[in-house]
């Protein structure tokens, strides 16, 4: 089970990714796509083969890990700017791209880059799961959560009076899974928690959130052409 | 509530004794799969009745009637007051008498009401039978949430059971609110012809012109809203689709 959710993630992603192709290529909304594309590379990078190769390239310190870290905080930063604006949250998007916001991802993206450089990483390992756990690397892995937390809490509310509303189910269904995947980044702060025993956990809610955002937002692609195609067939027939 | 099978049963033999029940959905548009679930179940919809009734040339006001849960149908019809008739008069045709009134020209067609129900029949026919604790005693009557009373004025539906407490709380004849919520139309309620005409006729110019401009207000409030739905439907698909 565990074996397979972060590949099935990964080829929902890709499928979304492929799906928009043709739109992108008419020129519509080429972000969507470079958002999709980000989304795939970072699951591709939390996947152990995919990331042994590619760093192994990179000199195999483990240098994928904190590139998989920045490519997070990119998605994030689109993603974010995106839905606020989407979800008509004018509060949500000036505090993703709004100063403090900026402040928020400088900030955190100086502080991982300084305690990846401080612990010593030779020897590949995804998630860095090789290495004892320490200060340094607990600090590190909650930064890589932080930032996502952040960008989900500021786009929650603006999604929930949206799904709260009427409007196409379709469009509503999507939006209540992105506001679940946006949940459970929330959700992932509290990590450190969760006990040993239950380790398994973690990557279930991970991968939950991403596969869950992933599908909101290709349920939102899907509502839309649903939604013009029928309005098409109509005016056709008239 | 629906009407129980075997009473639908029994009224069905007598109405239609040698009617095979495929020819009576045949004739009366109720799909067969349906009526055959509602039988199961032991629960047929009143929608159902009323088209068959409806087919075999029977009054479906009448044919309501003879079962238990409508006993209050029986009797001596209780007349609809002016305030029920003016609110089943649509919006649109309210607007047309005030112009009418107002520029009175020779010559010109009598307004012709358009069939009830309109478009917001059912809120209009509960705010017209409503003095204030309406509500209040329909949920405690019937144990229904107020907000789920409130979505089914919403969305202009009234189920058939609740028609019936509703005008039972409100001291009403029976037969507004399923006038109202288009179980059954005026006529088959037993409402003179003209009579929503003649209570509108019988409404001051003030009184018209106030209603009509509650009722606008409305309109326009409604369509604000889903002119909003659409801008935030639009909005999203533009920035995610």
């Amino acid at each position: 089970m565990m074996a397979v959710l972060p590949w099935a993630t990964l080829f929902v992603c890709l499928a979304l990714t492929a799906v928009r192709i043709p739109s992108a290529i008419r020129g519509e909304n080429r972000m969507m796509l470079v958002l999709f594309v980000l989304i795939s590379l970072d699951i591709l990078l939390s996947i152990e083969g995919p990331y042994v190769l590619i760093d192994g390239w990179l000199g195999d310190f483990n240098l994928s890990n904190l590139l998989l870290r920045f490519l997070l905080y990119g998605t994030f930063l689109l993603m974010g700017i995106k839905v606020a604006r989407a979800f008509a949250s004018p509060g949500g998007e000036r505090a993703i791209r709004g100063p403090l916001g900026l402040a928020v991802l400088g900030l955190t993206a100086v502080l991982t880059a300084f305690f990846f450089f401080s612990m010593d990483t030779g020897g590949s390992s995804v998630s860095l799961s090789a290495f004892d756990p320490g200060p340094a690397l607990e600090i590190y892995a909650a930064l890589g959560r932080f930032y996502p937390g952040y960008v989900a809490a500021c786009l929650l509310p603006g999604i929930w009076r949206s799904v709260r509303r009427s409007g196409p189910v379709l469009l509503r269904a999507a939006s209540a899974t992105l506001l679940l995947g946006l949940g459970l980044l929330i959700v992932s702060q509290v990590f450190p928690l969760i006990p040993a025993s239950v380790g398994w956990l973690r990557p279930l809610i991970n991968y939950s959130a991403a596969l869950a955002s992933t599908l909101g937002l290709g349920g939102i692609w899907l509502s839309k052409a649903i939604a013009h195609r029928s309005s098409s067939a109509v005016t056709s027939t008239q | 509530m629906s009407l129980p099978s075997k009473a639908f049963q029994r009224w069905l033999h007598g109405i239609a004794p040698n009617t095979s029940t495929a020819d009576v959905c045949r004739f009366s548009g109720v799909k067969r799969t349906t009526l055959a679930q509602q039988l199961v179940r032991g629960k047929v919809a009143e929608t159902s009745l009323v088209s068959i009734s409806r087919a075999f040339d029977m009054n479906p006001f009448d044919a309501l009637a003879q079962f238990e849960a409508y006993a209050a149908l029986r009797g001596t019809p209780v007349p609809p007051t002016d305030a029920e008739l003016v609110s089943q008069v649509s919006t649109m045709d309210l607007l047309r008498a005030v112009v009418q009134r107002s520029e009175p020209r020779d010559g010109l067609a009598p307004l012709v009401l358009a069939d009830t129900p309109h478009a917001t029949s059912v809120r209009n026919w509960v705010d017209a039978v409503d003095d204030g604790e309406l509500r209040h005693r329909v949920s405690d009557a019937t144990g229904i949430a107020p907000q789920n009373f409130s979505a089914h004025l919403t969305a202009n539906r009234l189920p058939p059971e609740l028609a019936l407490s509703t005008s039972r709380a409100a001291g009403v004849g029976p037969a507004g609110g399923l006038v109202a919520s288009g179980l059954v139309t005026e006529a088959e309620a037993g409402w003179p012809p003209g009579a929503r005409r003649d209570a509108l006729d019988r409404m001051t110019d003030g009184e018209l012109a106030l209603l009509a401009g509650e009722r606008l207000q409305a309109l326009g409030k409604a369509l604000r809203r889903q002119e909003h739905e659409l801008d935030d439907t639009n909005r999203i698909w533009e920035n995610l689709g």
